[in-house]
């Protein structure tokens, strides 16, 4: 058998990286792992570096059951990108939890099960790769074992993340005995436009599981109180990576595997996105937590997102990208914040928020930043990826554009009411916060590309312009 | 070297730019670094537009083929954007004459800022200001122009406003800021016109398809683009009747008033309609409209300018005249003299600014020149830079003044517009006149023996001293003998104005004229008695004019009587229709949803399940549905 | 028509819906309301309990059971690998050495962590 390993090295390179770490925890005694932030940040760097040097290396593995194309190559660079800012973020998060070893091996097993994801060219693959992600990210969100709200929400995605997997394996399994085949392209192949009810049964099970990762309301119901009591920084991560990477894979499932069924399902996905912006921004606007206001406008941009699907075109592929990589800084911006804010104050509270502005004003910046980016304020770059992704729909379905409108200026309402909150109050506490390094950089990485993506997009809009051709190659 | 500047000539508007950056995010605690910075950042570029400009200069090929290069902005299909540089001859000697101007003015801020509590903020601001200009300068796409354009005008409302817990200074940067608006939507407008029209706002390619507009669009709607444009530069270079804001400008520290009167802000409007030439070239009647509202202005604002009383306040006017100077020079087709004026003006209007702010640096902002008088002795360099400003602006040769207002008189001669030729020959004669009365009660006669004048120090006097050679030599690169500048700058064709001896005598004999007068009045006549005899004798005319034709108070009544009038009525309709009905029921119905769905949300695992399965349940039943069948017609979206 | 081919798949549902709910309503309407204290004991009748009703039980179970699984595991792809090892050659012999390689190293993280100890 002739396997072309080097389609395979970045995912070769992040595992030996994730066991690497597992061991030198094992080796340096527990006081001294504080450098393992910085190994599991610069091999990140490095296995992206591998990955982008990759970027003309495409080709397909073992009979296309591991696809790497153009379009599952900006994935992994947006799941890593986001992995490396987040580790880079959270260094003194995880240092006050503790077991750091665990922790960054299991960020960077996280890591590789999206980027399976992303490559997955068949049913197998693609839960291989779910499941490698999910259980990492189960780990994760009840990594502060002494507190019960971690627990709890550890309880919670356990339960409910393994309900949606049965669901989306018995949709699979669906998929498979109608077609005869868990290759996704020759799915493809298979399905015709006139369907027999089992398989649209399938379907129904497949936007079921996948809705689950993605939170798209209905399936939502996990996400506030998980990103509530997970880790913040695993919580960011969540957010993006996560989020990303079963977007990735619903992407191909639904545009590669189930073209034929396109009439059936575009309807379908475009009420999901209704519901999902609508229900998302509006839960958004009572909440007084920042984690929780955070994990309603996330619900609310995968509404957004979702719109990319509904056309099932090469340029909802690119808008999805494009948002898929903008909102990596947006939300690990933000994030960052109140991963920091906790560390200093112990507070996820909107109102301990108060006076933010004076006493770190790159924080409230950042923060601000990042939230109107979401809101799709020009000139930031969630203004530039909202409009990529709502200009395909504007023919067919002008009022799914509407409401995406309508739910935008919405969203500037309760982004605002935070901005209000660190500009305009006193601080009770007058003392500033000093960032430590490693965290500023973060900062303004994710400030910096916000609006640099956001005033010059065109460079990032050719590159995913040929990713997303990538896709139709196959 | 010169090819790099040339390629490079981005670095001109990005170095303040990323000055700007730098002192707003780093090196503001450390008020002397962040000066530093600034001045590295409009030295260095001013270096690269020196460069650019001397390799633009030794190529002829620059006159037939500007050199272009630009980056895909933002592309959708049907509309296409490109951020670039476009250097060409005029482009390159604004650039040059800009950063040079801002170089001096940046130095002479570090001595007149000194102590300020906002001092690296001053210092941010006024790069970011510069950056705007030289973005603007060499822009090679109208909608990146105007992107710098309202760059301008914010920097210019900072600025201005900068003094902000002085009440006349945040009214007078509201003022700038709302008339440049009403004028910028006119240009917006016109820009949005062209878009729609061309398809296009590439200054190249717009050259190219307006010059052969009939394909397009009939005359009349481009009559109505080119009148919209000049609506911009109305506001913006401060003519008549959005004037209103400019003299109050002088609010702002006056580096700032420098920069607005001299280099920057107000010269935009100038650059834009020579810019745009080839749009105006079309429109005859447009030309028209520029070189009345240009020649009106000038006098109009000389007129006012007779009897004022605060010194930076008569600069303030004689910069409204000037600018309407230019635009007359423009107006009868004449790009040439235009910019050529412009050119000698940056150079003596920043001077005597500077002298001013030197002035008021001394006497502690005492402003009044009645209560000034013989600074002459104890701050020779400030005054005597100042003589050789105003023998600038007064038109005497050789200074840089003559040779540029000579044009102008000769051209609009030249194109036979008799009645505005009078008008300027007469305002040439009033600006002699008002700003040697200026000089005479500020720098001569005696001394009030409240003030104690002293000099300068030596960061602000070298960039007077700076100015005055510039001043003194900088008309000579166009003189009728040795035309080097309407060799280079021009539109269409280079055209050589024959040297008109009878227009060249009359203009030093008027400008000696208001000199002379001036002299009688306010330097013979210790006791002023005459000049007050004539304020009196003409005291309504002496009223009017001081009171600047009570321009301000006709917009104020307006806006008192008739746009708060409709706007009391809107209120009204606003507070009970729109944000009783509309907006607070939405808003509240909003937040009541919100509530609504949030309580579903109850933290209990198996209602979170149930809620997965109906969702589930729900979704096959929506795909059965929504299929390409009855169910999907109703909402739409079929392919 | 496509909807007349799901108008049965909707009566299933909604049939299913009603014999479903539909039980649980009507015992809701019907049931005699006697509000006693017996009503809200876990089991209505039977001996009361005795003692603490969680029951705790050792986590070094669990962790054996994970342990264990993990062999078990390795046992099911060692067995048909040793079987066809002739034909198989190098190269899935480095694969099951890598293989073998992870689970040593996760064997050897739960020793270290202390997994094997009963405690």
């Amino acid at each position: 058998m002739n396997v072309d390993l080097s389609l395979l090295a970045p995912e070769i390179a992040l595992a030996v990286l994730g066991l690497g770490i597992l061991v030198l925890g094992l080796l340096i005694p527990k006081g001294s792992r504080h450098g393992l932030g910085w190994v599991t940040a610069l091999g990140l760097l490095g296995v992206l570096g591998l990955t982008i040097a990759g970027w003309d290396n495409q080709g397909t593995l073992y009979e296309g059951i591991f696809i790497v194309d153009r379009y599952a190559i900006f994935f992994k660079i947006t799941f890593l990108t986001a992995a490396f800012l987040v580790t880079l973020g959270c260094m003194r998060y995880v240092d006050e939890m503790g077991d750091q070893s665990e922790y960054y091996s299991m960020m960077l097993f996280a890591t590789l099960g999206m980027m399976v994801l992303a490559s997955a060219g068949d049913f197998m693959t693609l839960y291989l790769g779910l499941e490698l992600m999910t259980i990492a990210f189960i780990v994760l969100v009840c990594y502060r074992r002494t507190e019960t709200r971690s627990v709890e929400a550890g309880i919670k995605y356990v339960l409910l993340a393994g309900m949606s997997s049965a669901v989306l394996l018995y949709g699979l399994s669906l998929v498979y005995g109608v077609t005869g085949s868990v290759t996704i392209y020759e799915v493809g192949r298979a399905v015709t436009t006139e369907p027999v009810p089992a398989l649209i049964l399938g379907v129904a099970m497949l936007v079921a599981g996948l809705g689950f990762k993605i939170s798209a309301v209905p399936f939502h119901m996990w996400t506030p109180d998980v990103y509530e009591g997970a880790p913040t920084p695993v919580t960011s991560f969540l957010a993006v990576g996560s989020k990303a990477a079963s977007f990735a894979i619903l992407l191909r499932v639904f545009i590669a595997a189930l073209p034929g069924l396109w009439a059936h399902w575009t309807m379908l996905v475009a009420i999901l996105a209704a519901v999902t912006i609508i229900v998302g921004n509006l839960v958004a606007i009572p909440q007084t937590n920042i984690k929780r206001l955070l994990a309603y406008s996330s619900i609310a941009q995968a509404g957004y997102i979702l719109v990319g699907l509904v056309t099932a075109s090469e340029a909802g592929i690119k808008g999805v990208m494009f948002y898929a990589f903008l909102y990596v800084f947006a939300t690990i911006g933000a994030f960052t914040v109140v991963t920091y804010f906790y560390n200093v104050t112990g507070s996820d509270e909107i109102k301990d928020y108060a006076g933010l502005s004076q006493r770190s004003p790159l924080m409230a910046a950042v923060m601000v930043i990042s939230m109107l980016s979401m809101a799709g304020i020009p000139p930031l770059a969630g203004f530039v990826g909202k409009f990529y992704l709502f200009k395909t729909i504007v023919d067919n379905y002008l009022w799914l554009a509407f409401i995406g409108l309508i739910m935008s200026m919405v969203s500037v309402y309760y982004y605002l009411r935070v901005a209000l909150v660190m500009y305009r109050d006193e601080p009770v506490d007058h003392t500033p916060i000093s960032l430590s390094g490693p965290v500023a950089l973060t900062l303004i990485i994710t400030m910096m590309a916000t609006l640099v993506l956001g005033i010059y997009p065109g460079p990032l809009s050719e590159v995913v312009n040929t990713a997303a051709h990538s896709f139709f190659l196959p | 070297m010169v090819e790099f500047a040339l390629h490079h000539a981005w670095l001109v508007p990005l170095l303040p730019a990323l000055a700007f950056v730098a002192i707003i995010f780093f090196t503001r605690p450390w008020p002397m670094l962040s000066a530093l910075t600034a001045v590295a950042g409009i030295v260095g570029s001013f270096i690269v537009s020196a460069l650019a400009a001397y390799g633009v200069f030794t190529n002829p090929a620059f006159k037939e083929e500007p050199l272009v290069y630009a980056v895909r902005w933002f592309s959708m299909p049907g509309l296409q954007i490109d951020v670039g540089v476009q250097l060409d001859p005029v482009s390159a000697m604004m650039i040059f004459m800009v950063s040079m101007v801002a170089s001096l003015i940046f130095i002479y801020a570090i001595g007149y800022m000194k102590d300020d509590p906002g001092f690296s903020v001053f210092f941010s601001y006024v790069s970011l200001f510069a950056a705007s200009m030289l973005l603007l300068a060499i822009s090679s796409n109208l909608l990146e122009m105007f992107v710098a354009w309202e760059l301008v005008g914010l920097c210019s409302y900072l600025l201005i406003g900068f003094y902000s817990h002085k009440i006349a200074a945040r009214e007078a940067a509201k003022k700038a800021f709302i008339t440049c608006r009403i004028a910028d939507f006119g240009l917006l407008l016109g820009l949005l016109a062209m878009q729609i029209v061309f398809g296009t706002l590439n200054l190249v390619e717009l050259s190219e398809k307006i010059a052969n507009f009939e394909q397009y669009t009939t005359f009349g709607i481009l009559t109505l683009i080119a009148v919209l444009v000049f609506i911009g530069p109305i506001g913006k270079s401060g003519q008549f009747p959005l004037h209103v804001w400019l003299p109050d400008a002088m609010e702002g520290p006056t580096p700032v008033s420098a920069l607005i009167h001299a280099a920057t802000m107000v010269v935009a409007g100038v650059y834009l309609v020579a810019r745009t030439m080839f749009l105006f070239h079309e429109v005859p009647g447009a030309m028209e409209l520029v070189a009345i509202t240009g020649g009106f202005t000038a006098l109009f604002a000389a007129t006012i300018a007779i009897t004022q009383r605060e010194i930076k306040r008569i600069l303030a006017y004689s910069t409204v005249s000037q600018i309407g100077y230019m635009m007359l020079a423009l107006g009868v087709g004449s790009m040439t003299a235009s910019l050529f004026h412009m050119w000698t003006h940056a150079f003596f209007k920043a001077l005597m600014f500077l002298g001013a702010g030197s002035v008021l640096h001394a006497l502690h902002h005492k402003a009044d020149v009645w209560e000034m008088g013989g600074l002459i002795r104890k701050m020779p360099l400030t005054g005597w830079t100042f003589v050789i400003g105003g023998l600038a602006i007064a038109g005497i040769p050789p200074f840089a003044g003559f040779w540029s207002k000579d044009e102008i008189l000769a051209v609009t001669l030249e194109s036979g517009h008799y009645v505005l030729f009078v008008m300027a020959a007469f305002t040439a004669f009033l600006t002699a006149f008002y700003m040697w009365r200026l000089i005479f009660l500020t720098f001569f006669g005696e001394e009030n023996p409240e003030n104690h004048p002293h000099e300068s120090p030596a960061v602000m006097t070298l960039p007077l001293v700076g100015l005055a050679i510039l001043s003194t030599i900088g008309g000579l690169v166009g003189t009728p003998w040795a035309p080097y500048w309407s060799e280079w700058i021009f539109f269409g064709h280079p055209h050589h104005v024959e040297p008109n001896y009878w227009v060249m005598i009359g203009s030093v004999v008027l400008a000696a004229a208001g000199i002379y007068l001036a002299y009688q009045l306010y330097y013979v006549d210790k006791a002023k008695s005459r000049a007050r005899a004539l304020a009196q004798r003409y005291n309504h005319i002496y009223t009017i004019l001081y009171n600047k034709y009570y321009i301000d108070e006709i917009y104020l009544w307006f806006n008192h009587t008739i746009v708060d009038g409709a706007a009391k009525l809107f209120y009204l309709f606003d507070i009970y229709v729109v944000d009783g009905i509309i907006v607070n029921g939405l808003g509240k119905l909003t937040c009541l949803l919100g509530e609504g769905i949030r309580v579903s949300n109850t933290g209990r695992l198996q209602n979170y399940a149930l809620v997965f399965f109906l969702g589930v349940l729900a979704v096959v039943v929506l795909l059965a549905f929504t299929g390409p069948s009855a169910a999907s017609l109703i909402v739409g979206g079929v392919k | 028509m496509v909807l007349s081919e799901w108008t049965g798949v909707l009566l299933f549902f909604i049939g299913g819906l009603l014999v479903g709910g539909g039980a649980i309503v009507t015992s809701y309407l019907i049931h005699p309301r006697r509000i006693q204290a017996q009503k809200y004991e876990p089991y209505e009748c039977g001996v009361d309990t005795i003692g603490p009703t969680w029951v705790q039980f050792k986590t070094s179970y669990f962790l054996y059971a994970l342990l264990f699984v993990i062999f078990d595991v390795e046992t099911i792809y060692l067995y048909p690998w040793a079987v066809k090892f002739q034909s198989l050659g190098l190269f899935a012999f480095i694969e099951m050495i890598i293989f073998l390689f992870i689970l040593i190293v996760g064997l050897w993280y739960a020793w270290k962590e202390g997994a094997l100890e009963w405690k």
